[in-house]
Formats: structure tokens, C-alpha cells, sequence
């Protein structure tokens, strides 16, 4: 499992003329992320939570002040050289980040993306690498024709489903998710989610979803964690979360969020 | 007269770019709003909601049929008349980035329809409108009143600008798409109970969103658009309580819901 | 925009522009004004060499001590302004050994010059021999005085002219350098301010109008800036000043006519890009004035962007400036940088060896330049935090 322990992270802003003010985006946060459990991380914009998902393949920008430990196997991950990252990047943790459907090359097919990130990692030659895209893309809910495709002729669903698949080439055993279904409409939002926890129950992945969407995390979550301004202000079972939220905040959220579906 | 809008059989058909095909927005769309009434358009990118507010408010020429906006036809409209017919109605679109203009700052940005409507010389009452607007609206510390909107405003707060800026004319007919989609869940209420004060004053609206909950909660009244086309009509509460057509039962079952967690597993793809 | 003050090309244009306002007070004589020798080495160059040297005597002050350790000088001149004369008092010279001179008495309106061939008789030389060396033959201490007693009013005013003068040396005229190249600043910020001040105008006016109205405006304008663009700007700039004349207003129209194009280009693709944003499209559909919207909104918008163009595009009109000059196309009258590089190449500062003709002028254009440059990036970076090159989260 991914032990994440009192992780607090500082962003430095640099400018030409010196630093300016810091911000603390995290602070103090605990959580786990275990294999075959789909955990979500949500809150508001701004709360932190993609700073936490950047924080365990250890993609903050440099000059980022970090303090706590994030283990895996016992090893914390915030004190490992670059070169020791490398390989647990893409191969054990894979990310799909923020914004990843529109993220590919458009001069290259979605296969080219598999193919390099296979022969880059793994390195697989192209034959070996082309066999491996179809049964990758079913896991993805994809068909494997459309690894022909250009991205801009995918649909967004599409293309958020092959950012999926590239993460998961390398077969790696935990998943990290930042806003997947975002700017996706609402069934197309559903397969994805759907898809995600097939990956958790099927194949046993350690799965960690980042959402603004508090319904929607807690419709799929096993464990559910819940950032305010940087901090943890609630975890546990999103049923209990939902029947008797602790944090005032949360109690709020909740209140508001239920009444507007039961139509009061 | 009392009807405020009335569509008939609206098409609007965009010619294709170099070899593709061209784009069917729109098509057939027929739908009636009365003074003080208000309607939810449930649809999503694609849907067409865009097209049919530009359609409305006479950007868009209709490819086919007629739109008649406060008892005028749009399509026969010149130029001053289609301006006097905009000043009386309002548009918050889906994206709070593009519809601020950049330079002013929040308090100007408020009020500049109207000064462009009712004259420099009511400045003054403007600016008093504009502050209790924004003030109702959340946003009242002097600080951000008066910093520019393109500096570190951020995506809610410019959403609560572009309604104020929005509703300072008194508008008779308001359209807005998403008008909370970046707001917190918290204060999504907020915002519409805003906008249902001034419906309970006579203000219709049409509140286009992919959100049954908050369709429902904006207007009793709602029609389902996908593809260009209206699929499903009638009361919101009755659209979710028995959608009958697929895209609205698909829509209806896809929504997640805080009532029901865990409810996505392996048996309900 | 507290991080110009850091800039040390904030501090070397205030420098700059408070030299060319107030400069010439730094010097006693016009810049015009011939000073010492042609081609005077500057002070700290060739200690060798005698520094040309004034000296004055007077009623009060009649005599005067040199500690003489150079060379002869090239050139001696004496003149005694009195209204009194005393024909029976006599300027002397003593060289070092004792031997004494007896240059000219007293009289009103004499003026000797080491070059007169009387001169050289009353020195008992031949036509041809050399004064300066007859009356400089070694190191050492020499005096000048007035013989006899009395009171007299008036001065003696002797000059010699050495190989050195000044900061900066002299040029052909023997004109102080220092002086012309203080002056120089002028014409090269003022060329350079103005003619970028005013492309930028056009081109700005024009981009807007293309951008925001299309059709035919903008097509008439485009087609414009392609013509003008085609057009090698130092040949036209030649044909245009041999047509026009060479003054230096001339000049500046001339320049800021064939360098709008490139701010009309950005302006008009900022206004296109601009033009279609949702807010402008509410303002148009509420009845807004085209002109409103240009300047409330669309202007406003472009000016980061254009302070920035303009400031990196000052050093290219000093550089036509000074290209011009070179060429001799500019008002001789009027002192530039470009054109004390034009006197030194024709006047053959290069045979001459005096370098310190051409450096001054030369270093002069590249400094101004790299002052606009660096403050055109400062200006760049502060309109695109992208350029600042740091954390963009």
C-alpha cells in the first residue's frame, strides 16, 4: 500500500525578482491507498487535492517545500533519488493527471503514445509493444481499432479512456486519477467511473480518484477522504461520511447536496 | 401580450468547414414561455443550448422557423430593434473566463451595461446598484470590488460578476448556462435562490444545465435537449421520477447521487 | 514596476537622458568649437605626448613656471589683448639653461604664431625651422614673464597646442570628443523615442481598425504592410533623404512610415483574437459603439503588449539613424553619433590611427541599444509570466 504520513507541502513562488509569498497548500495529511480498494480523494478547488496526487510519483515543481513521509514497500518515496522515481513511475504508480485527454502529441496515433511509453519503460520492441495495445485498450473499455486514431478523432470520453490505457501499460499496481471525468458529460462520466472500478475489483489495482464532485467520489468509493483548505477534515465509509458527517463543513456540504436531490 | 417567447419549429443549420458535413444545432424545436415564467433546459455540450440562446438573443439567424422575442419576430428585426429587444433580456453564458471583460475592474465590470444603456449621468445609481448586486451575490470586501477582474479573481467568484453584471438591468427574460457549475456545492443554493427572488418578481429564465437536481430546483418546468432536438418535456420532478426517453433515462441513471453511495459496482454498468 | 528600479538599464538611461538634457554644461566651450589639435590623443593615452596647455598672463599675474617633460609641442600661438599697450615691456622666455627669448612687447592686438616665418626670423630661424622646438629644446623647467615694472592692464594669452586634449581626444576639426559625444546622445534618443513613438501609433491605429472592422479595410491595410515590408528600408531610406533633404524631422517621419507594419500585424491578430470573446458580443448586442469598444476594452487590452514592442523597437531606429548618418545622409549640422563615425571614416581617422574617434561613437550606439533591449525584455516579462521563468502553478 501507499502509506501517505503527515504530508505537508509548500509551494515557493520564484519570479525574477526574488521569492514572493508562499502558500501552504497541504498540511498534515494521512491517508492510505491500498491495493484492490478504490479510495477518493475529494473537495473544493484549491483544497490541495491534486497537490497530494503530484506529491507520490514526486512531480512537484522544484523548489516546492515537502515534509512527510510517503512509503511504499517501506521505502519513502520523498527521499528516493530521481533516477530510483524512474522506475517506480508509470511501472508500479501511474497517474492520469489533470487535463490528460488533452495532453496527447496530436501528430501521434494513440498507439504510437502506447508503443513509446512501452519500448521507453519496458522496452518492448514495436511488435511486442503492438500486441500488448488491443488487450490494454479493451481494459480500458476502448476498442482496439481506434489506436489508429489521431486524438482530435477521438470523442472526449474516448480520449480520456486511452490516457487510461497508457497508464496502464506498464501494468503498474496503483492508479492515481486527478479529475478524470471532468468536462465529460454526464453518462460518458459514468462509463468512466464504471470502467475505473472494474480495473479496482477485476484486477486488483489501488486505485486513488481525485474529485471536485462529492457525489460522484462517493457513489464509487470504497474510502472516501475529504480535503478542506489543505487539510483531512473527514475519511472513512462514504455511506457513515453521508449519514453522520463529523466536520461542520462537511455536515454543510452534505446538507446542502441532499436536499437538492431530494427536492426540498 | 403575454408571451414572453415563442418558439416555432426553430432550425439552425451551420454550414460545413472545408469537406465536412454541415451542422444540424438545431432542429424542429418548438417550445412557449409566458410572462414570469421559467423553463429548464437540461442538455449538455453538444445539445445545441448554446446555439439556441444566441438563436434567441439574435446572433444566430434561424435556418428555419421563427422566434418571437417580446412580440417581435427576430428574423425581421433591423438593428435597433433587435438592440432595444436585447437590452431587455441578459446572458450569463457557461464560461465565466470570456464573458468579463478583462480590463475593467469588478465594480465597472457590474455596472458597465448600465452605463452603456441609461447614460453616464447614472453613474451614481449604477454604482449603488452594482454594489448591492455584488453584495448580495457574496462580494463585498472593497478589495476585490475594486481589483481588476483579469487578477486573481477565481472561477466562482467570477460567475457571481457575470450574473451581477447580468441582472443589473432588471432583465425581463434571463438565460444562463451553468451559472454554478463553479461555484462550491455548498453555495449552489445560494446563487439560485438569488435568481428565484427576482423570478418571484416577475423575471423569467431559462436555466440550461446537465443537472436534473438543480434543473429541478431552478424552474418547474423542463425540456430535455440532445442533439438539437427536444426529447423529453413537462415538470423537472416528473422527468426524474419517470424519464421515458432513453438519452433522458440514460441521463437520469447516470447522475450521481450522495443519497445512494456505492452504488456503482460491477452489476450496473 | 518596482523591479525597473533594479533594472541597470533603468539607471543608465536616466544617466543617459540627464546627459544629453543637461551635458553640455559639463563643458566649457560648444561642441562645435575647436579646442586643440586635430586629432588630439585623449589625457590618459600617450604620456609622452604634450597635453595642449592655455596659459594667461596679466598685469597682476606676470609670470608663470612649466615643468616641462615632454616633447615640443605642435603649435604655438601667443596674443596679447590689451587697451594700454607698453611697447617698452616684453613677453620673455627663458628656456631651461638660462638662455632668454624675447618673444614681442606689449602692444595692442598682437597675435604670434609659431607658424609665422617672422616669427621664426625674430627667433633667428631659418623660414623652414621649427619654433615650437626652438623654443621647447629639452625637459625641463621653463618660464614665461613679463620683463620690466609697472602697472599694466591687459593679459597675455598663450596656447600650446600638444597631442593630447581631454577625455576623449579630438577629431579632425580638433572639436573635444567628449563633448561631441555628449551632444550625440541627443539626436539618438530623440530619433529613436520619436520615430518608434509614432510607428507605433500608425501601426497600432491601423491594426485596430483592420482587425476589429475586416473586409475591405482590413484587406486595403494588409496588402499595405505586404508592400511596405517588401521595401529594403536602407536604399528607400537613401532615396528619400536625397529627395527630401536631410533633416533631421525628415528623418524621423521617413523612419516611423516604414516601420509600423510589424505592431499593425500583432495589433490586428490581438484585436481578431479579442474581437470574439463573449463579453464584446453582449457589449455589441446592448448597442455599444464600435468606438467604445475599441477604447474602452480592445485598446486597453493591447498596450502591455505594445509598450514592450515599442520599447524593443527603439534601438532599430537608432540604428537607422546612425546607419543614415554613416552614410553621410544626415544633416551635417546636427551631431549624431552616426555621423562623427561618417566624419572619422571619411576624414581618415583610420590612417591617422586616432581609434578614439570611432570607439566613443561606436560603443555609444550599442550601449543605448542594450539599454532598450534589456528594458524591452523587462517589459516583456512582466506582460507574460510565462518568459519570467518561474513557477507558473
Amino acid at each position: 500500500m501507499i502509506d501517505i504520513r503527515n504530508l505537508s507541502v509548500t509551494y515557493g513562488r520564484m519570479t525574477s525578482e526574488g521569492r514572493g509569498s508562499q502558500a501552504a497548500a497541504v498540511k498534515n495529511v494521512s491517508m492510505t491507498i491500498r491495493k484492490g480498494q478504490f479510495s477518493a480523494l475529494a473537495g473544493e478547488s484549491g483544497s490541495g487535492k491534486s497537490t497530494v496526487l503530484m506529491a507520490i510519483p514526486g512531480l512537484l515543481p522544484p523548489g516546492t517545500a515537502v515534509s512527510g513521509e510517503i512509503l511504499l514497500d517501506g521505502k519513502n518515496l520523498l527521499a528516493l533519488p530521481e533516477n530510483e522515481l524512474n522506475r517506480i513511475r508509470w511501472r508500479r504508480i501511474a497517474i492520469v493527471p489533470q487535463g490528460a485527454m488533452n495532453s496527447f502529441t496530436p501528430v501521434l496515433t494513440v498507439g504510437r503514445h502506447v508503443e513509446e511509453v512501452l519500448s521507453v519503460h519496458l522496452g518492448l520492441s514495436r511488435k511486442e509493444a503492438l500486441d500488448r495495445i488491443t488487450p490494454l485498450f479493451a481494459l480500458a473499455g476502448l476498442d482496439g481499432e481506434l489506436a489508429r486514431r489521431y486524438p482530435h478523432e477521438l470523442s472526449g470520453g474516448q480520449k480520456q479512456r486511452a490516457a487510461i490505457a497508457l497508464a496502464l501499460a506498464c501494468s503498474p499496481d496503483y492508479l492515481l486519477c486527478d479529475e478524470p471525468t471532468t468536462a465529460l458529460d454526464v453518462i460518458t462520466q459514468r462509463g468512466i467511473i464504471v470502467t475505473l472500478k472494474n480495473l479496482v475489483d477485476e484486477k486488483g489495482l489501488g486505485l486513488l480518484l481525485i474529485s471536485h464532485d462529492l457525489p460522484l467520489a462517493a457513489s464509487v468509493a470504497d474510502r472516501l477522504h475529504i480535503l478542506k483548505d489543505g487539510e483531512l477534515a473527514e475519511e472513512g465509509d462514504p455511506a457513515e461520511i453521508t449519514a453522520r458527517p463529523r466536520n461542520p463543513h462537511t455536515r454543510a456540504l452534505v446538507k446542502a447536496l441532499l436536499d437538492l436531490e431530494e427536492g426540498s | 401580450m403575454t408571451t414572453l417567447l415563442d418558439i416555432r419549429n426553430l432550425s439552425a443549420v451551420f454550414p460545413g468547414r472545408r469537406r465536412r458535413e454541415p451542422v444540424r444545432a438545431l432542429s424542429g424545436l418548438t417550445l412557449t414561455l409566458e410572462r414570469g415564467e421559467s423553463l429548464s433546459v437540461i442538455g449538455e455540450s453538444g445539445s445545441g443550448k448554446t446555439t439556441l440562446m444566441r438563436c434567441i438573443l439574435g446572433h444566430v439567424p434561424p435556418s428555419e422557423g421563427s422566434i418571437t422575442l417580446f412580440g417581435q419576430d427576430t428574423a425581421s428585426a433591423d438593428g435597433e430593434q433587435m438592440t432595444a429587444l436585447r437590452r431587455r433580456c441578459a446572458m450569463v453564458s457557461q464560461d465565466p473566463y470570456g464573458s468579463l471583460p478583462p480590463t475593467l475592474t469588478v465594480l465597472g465590470a457590474a455596472m458597465e451595461p448600465w452605463l452603456l444603456v441609461r447614460g453616464k449621468h447614472a453613474a451614481k445609481e449604477g454604482e449603488e446598484r452594482a454594489r448591492n448586486l455584488l453584495g448580495e451575490l457574496g462580494l463585498r470586501d472593497e478589495a476585490i470590488l475594486s481589483s481588476r477582474v483579469r487578477l486573481s479573481l477565481s472561477g466562482g467568484q467570477r460567475q457571481r460578476v457575470a450574473i451581477a453584471r447580468a441582472l443589473i438591468l432588471d432583465p425581463e427574460l434571463l438565460l444562463c448556462d451553468e451559472p454554478t457549475s463553479m461555484q462550491d456545492a455548498s453555495t449552489r443554493g445560494e446563487i439560485i435562490e438569488i435568481l428565484a427572488k427576482r423570478q418571484r418578481s416577475g423575471m423569467s429564465m431559462i436555466f440550461v444545465t446537465h443537472d436534473l437536481f438543480l434543473a429541478r430546483k431552478a424552474a418547474p418546468r423542463g425540456m430535455v435537449l440532445h442533439r438539437g432536438t427536444m426529447v423529453e418535456e413537462g415538470l423537472c420532478r416528473d422527468i426524474l421520477s419517470a424519464p421515458k426517453h432513453p438519452y433522458t433515462r440514460a441521463l437520469v441513471a447516470a447522475l450521481p447521487r450522495l443519497g445512494q453511495t456505492a452504488c456503482v459496482s460491477r452489476q450496473h454498468p | 514596476m518596482k523591479g525597473l528600479l533594479k533594472r541597470w538599464s533603468f539607471w543608465c538611461l536616466l544617466v543617459l537622458a540627464a546627459l544629453a538634457l543637461f551635458g553640455t554644461r559639463l563643458f566649457d566651450a560648444l561642441p562645435e568649437a575647436e579646442v586643440a589639435a586635430p586629432f588630439s590623443k585623449p589625457l590618459w593615452l600617450d604620456r609622452s605626448l604634450p597635453p595642449t596647455m592655455d596659459l594667461e598672463l596679466s598685469g597682476g599675474h606676470p609670470a608663470a613656471e612649466l615643468d616641462w617633460v615632454f616633447g615640443a609641442p605642435s603649435r604655438f600661438s601667443l596674443r596679447v589683448e590689451t587697451a594700454l599697450p607698453a611697447p617698452s615691456r616684453f613677453v620673455e622666455w627663458t628656456i631651461p639653461g638660462g638662455k632668454t627669448f624675447r618673444l614681442t612687447p606689449l602692444n595692442r592686438g598682437v597675435e604670434l604664431d609659431g607658424r609665422d616665418i617672422a616669427f621664426k626670423r625674430s627667433l633667428g630661424l631659418p623660414p623652414f625651422g621649427d619654433a615650437s622646438s626652438a623654443l621647447f629644446p629639452e625637459r625641463g623647467t621653463y618660464r614665461i614673464g613679463l620683463s620690466g615694472e609697472g602697472e599694466w592692464e591687459g593679459s597675455v594669452k598663450i596656447r600650446l597646442e600638444g597631442g593630447r586634449w581631454g577625455l576623449l581626444g579630438t577629431d579632425q576639426r580638433g572639436r573635444d570628443i567628449a563633448a561631441l559625444f555628449v551632444a550625440g546622445i541627443r539626436v539618438s534618443l530623440l530619433v529613436g523615442i520619436f520615430a518608434t513613438l509614432l510607428a507605433t501609433f500608425l501601426g497600432t491605429s491601423l491594426g485596430l481598425a483592420a482587425g476589429y472592422r475586416g473586409g475591405w479595410t482590413d484587406a486595403v491595410i494588409m496588402r499595405a504592410v505586404d508592400l511596405l515590408l517588401s521595401i529594403p528600408l536602407l536604399p528607400i531610406l537613401m532615396a528619400l533623404a536625397a529627395l527630401w533633404g536631410k533633416g533631421l524631422w525628415q528623418l524621423i517621419l521617413i523612419l516611423s512610415v516604414f516601420s509600423w507594419m510589424g505592431t499593425a500585424r500583432t495589433v490586428r491578430a490581438l484585436t481578431l483574437t479579442l474581437r470574439d470573446a463573449q463579453y464584446i458580443e453582449d457589449l455589441r448586442g446592448l448597442g455599444a459603439p464600435a468606438g467604445y469598444i475599441l477604447r474602452r476594452h480592445l485598446l486597453p487590452e493591447t498596450l502591455p503588449v505594445l509598450l514592450a514592442t515599442m520599447t524593443l523597437g527603439v534601438p532599430g531606429a537608432i540604428l537607422s539613424e546612425a546607419g543614415l548618418s554613416f552614410l553621410g545622409l544626415s544633416d551635417p549640422r546636427v551631431i549624431s553619433w552616426g555621423r562623427m563615425l561618417h566624419e572619422a571614416q571619411s576624414f581618415g581617422a583610420f590612417t591617422a590611427g586616432a581609434w578614439w574617434m570611432l570607439l566613443p561613437p561606436g560603443l555609444g550606439i550599442a550601449l543605448l541599444c542594450l539599454v532598450f533591449l534589456d528594458l524591452g525584455k523587462y517589459l516583456e516579462e512582466r506582460v507574460d509570466p510565462r518568459l519570467r521563468g518561474g513557477n507558473v502553478l
